[in-house]
């Protein structure tokens, strides 16, 4: 080595051996005095400048309104877990944080959220227990409080449905004709082999793949994690079941080709143009596109129906927002009276109401009927989808790594259609059983 | 005239890319280094002079880079926990992540792409650059349309490129390949294509900068070598294989250095185009760490990952400086 270049390598070693002395700070969480006069930091998962901050700055005034307490909103949308990272490295957390429920594992196992006295937060008690029972961990402690709920259902373009001359499908049969039809009767009327039946989101990119896939896998009683007797879990994606669910999937990809072509690189965004387009005429979806579709496609062009029932029940994805509490809080009486607000009846009201982005999707205070705030009737079948037919994914301490996995795998089949489906299942299951090993949740 | 001032726009490369340094300091030590001990004996002065000078590039370097560098390096052996402190858990995420199916796919995908993507820039870039070499005005117009796809940013030309790969028959290429009885294709949505097609848009991207950097060496050839060539009646094939290659041996050796570096780091094309998918045909290191790091919250292995491809660049990089060096000696 020229010496030169064996002077540079000395140096930099030295370097980073002074830096590996300084760049570890002492880590840990101490008690903070409190304040309860101290404004709270809110961060919500939404894009900057849109309708959702609007709406939430209106919910955080009208909470001031009520209580004198002071709220800073933050919208954020990109990267968000990467900036609340950020902020957890620098010891300085917001006071509150609005996000996916299904995040709670990994906060909790970050230790960046505090346990949650159900008591001494007002109205807990009218709480949906679906909802309630997202907040619980693995350990059965309550982190966060869920604020809005949302389940999926079947948008199907209405005018097609009419054109080829079928019923709303009722079974995964029905859906798959329906689909077919879609595909080859040329429902837009243009002469041209461009129309798909059903619209996947089938990209690998946040676990798009197998979120969009849960809908069916549990319809048909498969499982991603099963979890047993003693609480901890085992892969269940190679059971009969789960095979049988996929192979159904993939076969809507590969036999009937009545998946819109390029599913397997989409994630929402061209998937929603699909549907928007004309180029898609059935999408499981939540309710939250509803507003955008109605200014896109026409209200009048679409219907929204529960999904088909599977082999097994009419089990589709939960999901919903909490408002973490996190730890470190100068003002933590200030934190629960702020969860307080957002499930109270008139906090829910208030984040329903609006036509677009609304804060809460669906209620999850018992007292509050949604056919009252929102005459719409097709909130109605997302709010019976919710309450009779939605299941969370499982809190497990990190549920990222169990989704991407299974959306790689979802993503090969349709993508490939000579993959083995029974082979690349077994295969995930290897992979599910090292994941849960490592968060130390794996079943014996 | 033109031509003289293509190197000046070109030869600076983005403030970011380290080799660019590179670049010029080999250069001054071609020129200049041997001589340089004698002329600063000679002029004296103090000796923290130039350090002085150099403390602005100097401290901004250490904090954005040297600095994340480090803690990169310092996170590879934690357990990151960022708000309930890091743990050291020794060489756990790099023997995780070395044993990791998926990061040796992805390092496999990315010696593939980076190699495809580096030939394929660097042999369109010649024939580029040996097209609209040449002095008049019109020239130097199609040069500046030439450059246009390095100035677009990554993510319109990503959109772009997905719009023409759509997999049917009536998509963008599929219709150009369809007029010579091909396809249709896939593309990017199928497992034997997608890394060939994430090249092809790579190429499309890199080969102007290339061709800038061909350029600026062409205008370096000794015209007389030119002529000479002609006068022993050389043809046009053995004068660009004798005369043109020869002269520019320096700039190939800098461009495969960037091109590969490049080829190594590639991620928004992968990101926007595929996300590693389908069936992981696409995943590159790059895709890889960034779902570790920040989609699963696993900042530790992530790093590792980081660590272990700036070895392999560096590791890349030294290798070609010391075969240079062997040779121009």
């Amino acid at each position: 080595m020229p010496r030169s270049l064996r002077r540079f390598a000395a140096g930099s070693l030295a370097g980073v051996l002074v830096l590996a002395a300084t760049g570890c700070g002492a880590g840990g969480a101490k008690p903070v005095a409190q304040d309860p006069k101290a404004p709270l930091e809110l961060w919500t998962r939404t894009t900057p400048g849109g309708d959702g901050e609007k709406g939430m700055k209106k919910l955080a005034a009208a909470f001031e309104a009520a209580t004198g307490q002071k709220v800073e909103v933050t919208a954020i949308f990109d990267d968000f877990e990467t900036k609340l990272s950020q902020r957890a490295a620098q010891k300085d957390l917001p006071d509150l944080v609005l996000n996916d429920s299904s995040q709670l594992g990994t906060m909790v196992s970050q230790g960046i959220v505090r346990e949650v006295d159900l008591g001494a937060i007002k109205g807990s008690d009218q709480l949906l227990e679906s909802a309630l029972s997202v907040a619980k961990s693995g350990d059965g402690k309550t982190y966060g409080v869920p604020y809005s709920a949302q389940a999926s259902a079947l948008l199907i373009r209405k005018d097609w449905r009419q054109k080829v001359g079928l019923p709303v499908p009722k079974t995964w049969d029905d859906l798959t004709a329906l689909a077919k039809a879609f595909t080859t009767q040329d429902p837009d009327g243009n002469g041209k082999p461009d129309t798909y039946g059903l619209a996947v989101p089938g990209s690998t990119k946040r676990g798009y793949a197998s979120w969009y896939f849960s809908n069916f896998l549990w319809a048909a009683g498969g499982d991603f994690i099963a979890k047993q007797a003693d609480g901890k879990y085992k892969p269940a994606m190679s059971t009969p079941e789960s095979v049988a669910a996929t192979k159904w999937f993939r076969d809507l990809a590969c036999t009937s080709k009545v998946i819109q072509p390029g599913a397997a690189t989409m994630d929402t965004p061209p998937t929603n143009e699909t549907f928007e387009a004309g180029r898609t005429g059935l999408y499981v979806v939540g309710p939250y596109l509803l507003p955008r579709f109605d200014a896109g496609l026409g209200k009048d062009k679409y219907e929204v129906v529960p999904v088909p029932k599977g082999p097994k029940d009419s089990t589709v994805l939960a999901e919903g927002g909490s408002v973490y509490l996190m730890a470190g809080s100068a003002n933590e009486a200030g934190q629960n009276a702020f969860a307080s607000f957002m499930i109270s009846a008139d906090g829910q009201k208030l984040g329903m109401a609006g036509q677009k982005a609304f804060n809460v999707q669906l209620p999850v205070n018992k007292t509050v009927d949604i056919t009252a705030v929102r005459k719409d009737p097709r909130w109605k079948v997302y709010a019976d989808a919710y309450r009779d037919s939605g299941r969370y994914a499982p809190s497990i301490p990190n549920w990222t790594p169990v989704r991407q996995d299974t959306a790689d795998t979802i993503n090969a089949l349709i993508a490939d259609c000579s993959l083995d489906v029974t082979a690349e299942l077994t295969k995930l299951d290897k992979k599910l059983a090292e994941t849960l090993g490592k968060q130390g949740v794996a079943a014996s | 005239m033109s031509v003289r001032e293509a190197p000046v726009a070109t030869a600076e490369p983005p403030p970011a890319e380290q080799p660019g340094r590179g670049q010029w300091r080999s250069r001054v030590r071609r020129t200049g280094s041997r001589r340089a001990p004698g002329r600063a004996a000679r002029q004296g002065g103090k000796w923290w002079v130039p350090w002085l000078f150099l403390a602005p590039a100097l401290i901004l370097f250490t904090y954005f880079k040297f600095i994340p560098m480090g803690r990169a390096l310092v996170m590879s052996a934690q357990d990151v926990r960022p708000y309930l402190g890091n743990t050291w858990v020794g060489t756990a995420n790099y023997s995780e992540i070395l044993s990791s199916e998926s990061f040796r796919s992805a390092l496999k995908n990315t010696v593939v792409l980076a190699i495809g993507q580096t030939f394929g820039s660097m042999l369109l870039g010649f024939c580029l650059a040996l097209l609209v070499e040449g002095q008049t005005r019109k020239l130097s117009f199609i040069r500046s349309a030439a450059f246009l796809p390095v100035v677009v940013p990554m993510a319109v030309v990503a959109e772009l490129w997905r719009i023409m790969y759509h997999p049917t028959s009536d998509g963008l290429l599929n219709q150009v390949i369809g007029l010579v009885g091909l396809g249709p294709s896939g593309f990017i949505n199928d497992p034997d294509t997608s890394l060939a097609s994430i090249a092809v848009t790579g190429i499309w991207r890199g080969a102007p900068y290339d061709m800038m950097i061909f350029l600026a060496g062409l205008a370096g050839i000794d015209r007389g070598l030119y002529e000479a060539a002609t006068v022993d009646g050389a043809s046009t094939r053995q004068r660009i294989l004798h005369v043109t290659l020869p002269g520019l041996r320096p700039v190939f050796a800098i461009l495969f250095v960037l091109a590969a570096v490049r080829g190594f780091r590639s991620f928004t094309e992968v990101f926007l185009l595929t996300n590693g998918g389908p069936n992981g045909s696409t995943e590159v290191v790059m895709t890889l760490i960034y779902k570790l790091g920040l989609e699963q919250n696993r900042l530790g292995v992530g790093s590792a990952g980081a660590v272990l491809l700036f070895l392999a660049t560096l590791v890349l990089t030294v290798c070609v400086q010391l075969l240079r060096r062997r040779r121009t000696a």
